[in-house]
């Protein structure tokens, strides 16, 4: 991956370049911090509702139509994702047509219409969007389970809030949250792609017109620890049971996050993972089982899905904390620890294969830490980590209260409880 | 160490419960029937006491008397099968 640059922007926004000449292509976000970790109960998904919003149009495109055409008439891609911490809008189009790239994701964050009958319009996809998840097993037990790991926290709330809030949330709200974080102090713009770096900062630079003063933001309050077990069931008469559990993990900040990663790598990442192989191929516990991480500023989390044949449900549950529990106790031989860094490394690698990856690599970083890690640098702390290193981890993490959410056709969550220790 | 005995009681039990669940079977089998069968395995010392095995034992026990479906009972009966095996977490 070729070097990249951190320009500074008007403002306090940054602009991070990385010019990877040989591609045709070249992608661009916008990264704002935020998300939904920083709204209050009454305005839970205004940041999720400000993301549609955004794509319904501007003075010079006053139309989602036009704005969709103006990308994708050159064979473009543009979206956006809402997320805990921060709201991202990208596009990534043939490396020719970038400032027209750049021209359209600046318009639609600073010249939106936000008009009155789109607002209802939208309220109305929104709330059948989260109706949506409530039908799908899979996402209900995910959004279940952030419950029970953050209770009573914003990064336990579904990112496009609830139905309660998104049906109360008024149009002046919308824009007086909008106006409060999309500012330039909160702004970093990723560009990948064939670009010319020195140029860069002039042709943003001009297009910028957002409010320059940072506004009187919340600061995120950090989740309560989390004392016990606890269990969250959802009766619904599916062919399979969904489960999430998991345990309090490691931020992005802390030095330990790259251990955090191989351990989830072992413990279930893949089809040569610990939990595929011995839940799935070895015992034909689930058709479904892998772990995963989140990391948010202060906190994260460990967990473990599986989707199993309801009568194997607790079993499955107890075989998963057993997997937990091994790590705890024994130390990885050479050849896992040095088979997981390789999937580590390789995964990062292809990732950062596209301009896409690299765009959204660079400019998360920026925002969310302050400062990039070059990928050789990445590769050499992962490289850096020993078995022992591993097994500390596992032992500091994997011993915490075990949290879960199962949603499957149970009368009762007795059991599943007992497998917890709750 | 919980040994053949026990993986063989709970076992019959499950196969019981797996009956009522799948209708199978000649004869209709009463949830007195199923309690007994998981009545005998609790009554095997060398499941211990407060072992995990022993607790989902009970879960299913309570879970006949509540009158539960036959799955939820299989479920726990399998757990109690899968805790014979499994050395179980401190938490």
């Amino acid at each position: 991956m070729a070097p990249h640059r951190v320009q500074e922007l008007v403002g306090g926004a940054k602009l991070v370049t990385a010019a990877m000449p040989e591609r045709l292509s070249t992608s661009l976000v916008l990264m704002f911090g935020g998300g939904s970790r920083l709204e209050d109960e009454r305005h839970a998904g205004v940041s999720h509702f400000i993301e549609h919003l955004l794509f319904k149009g501007t003075q010079k495109r006053p139309t989602s139509k036009e704005i969709a055409d103006a990308i994708e008439g050159v064979g473009g891609f543009i979206n956006a994702s809402t997320d805990k911490e921060l709201t991202a809008y990208w596009a990534r189009v043939p490396a020719e047509h970038m400032e027209l790239g750049l021209d359209v994701l600046l318009d639609i964050v600073s010249n939106s219409k936000l008009a009155p009958a789109d607002v209802e319009r939208e309220r109305m996809v929104i709330l059948e969007e989260l109706r949506m998840y409530q039908d799908q097993p899979q996402d209900l037990v995910q959004n279940l389970f952030e419950e029970v790991m953050w209770p009573d926290h914003p990064l336990g709330r579904d990112i496009a809030g609830t139905e309660q809030s998104v049906a109360r949330l008024t149009r002046d709200e919308i824009l007086e949250y909008a106006n409060a974080y999309y500012r330039l102090p909160n702004l970093v713009v990723g560009v990948a792609g064939a670009v010319d770096e020195s140029a860069m900062l002039e042709l943003v630079g001009s297009r910028l017109t957002l409010p320059r003063e940072p506004d009187g933001q919340v600061v995120a309050t950090p989740p309560a620890p989390l004392t016990s077990p606890r269990v969250r069931m959802r009766r619904r008469r599916t062919e399979q049971a969904h489960i999430c559990l998991g345990v309090r993990a490691l931020s992005y900040l802390h030095p330990d996050r790259f251990a955090l990663d191989l351990l989830n790598t072992v413990l279930g990442e893949g089809m040569s993972s610990r939990l595929f192989l011995n839940i799935r191929e070895r015992r034909g516990l689930a058709y479904d089982v892998h772990s995963f991480t989140q990391k948010h500023r202060d906190t994260g989390l460990l967990g473990v899905y599986l989707g199993v044949d309801p009568k194997n449900a607790v079993s499955a549950v107890g075989a998963v904390i057993a997997e937990m529990q091994n790590l705890c106790e024994n130390e990885l031989a050479e050849e896992e620890l040095a088979r997981a860094k390789e999937f580590t490394k390789g995964r990062l690698r292809l990732e950062l294969e596209s301009t896409n990856g690299v765009s959204f690599w660079l400019a998360y970083q920026q925002l969310l830490i302050g400062s990039i890690k070059t990928i050789d640098e990445e590769v050499a702390l992962v490289d850096a980590i020993t078995a022992a290193d591993v097994q500390r981890v596992a032992t500091e993490v994997l011993r915490a209260p075990i949290q879960m959410a199962v949603v499957g056709p149970f009368a009762k969550d007795s059991a599943f409880r007992l497998a917890v220790g709750a | 160490m919980p040994g053949r005995a026990a993986t063989e009681r709970i076992r019959k039990a499950i196969a019981l419960v797996n009956e009522v669940a799948d209708g199978a079977g000649d004869e209709e089998l009463t949830p007195t029937e199923i309690a007994e069968a998981i009545r005998d395995c609790l009554e095997l010392r060398e499941i211990e006491q407060g072992s995990n095995v022993r607790k989902y034992l009970g879960e299913a026990l309570d879970a006949v008397s509540d009158g539960m479906p036959a799955d939820f009972v299989a479920m726990t009966l399998y757990a109690a099968l899968g805790a014979l095996g499994e050395s179980r977490p401190e938490i």
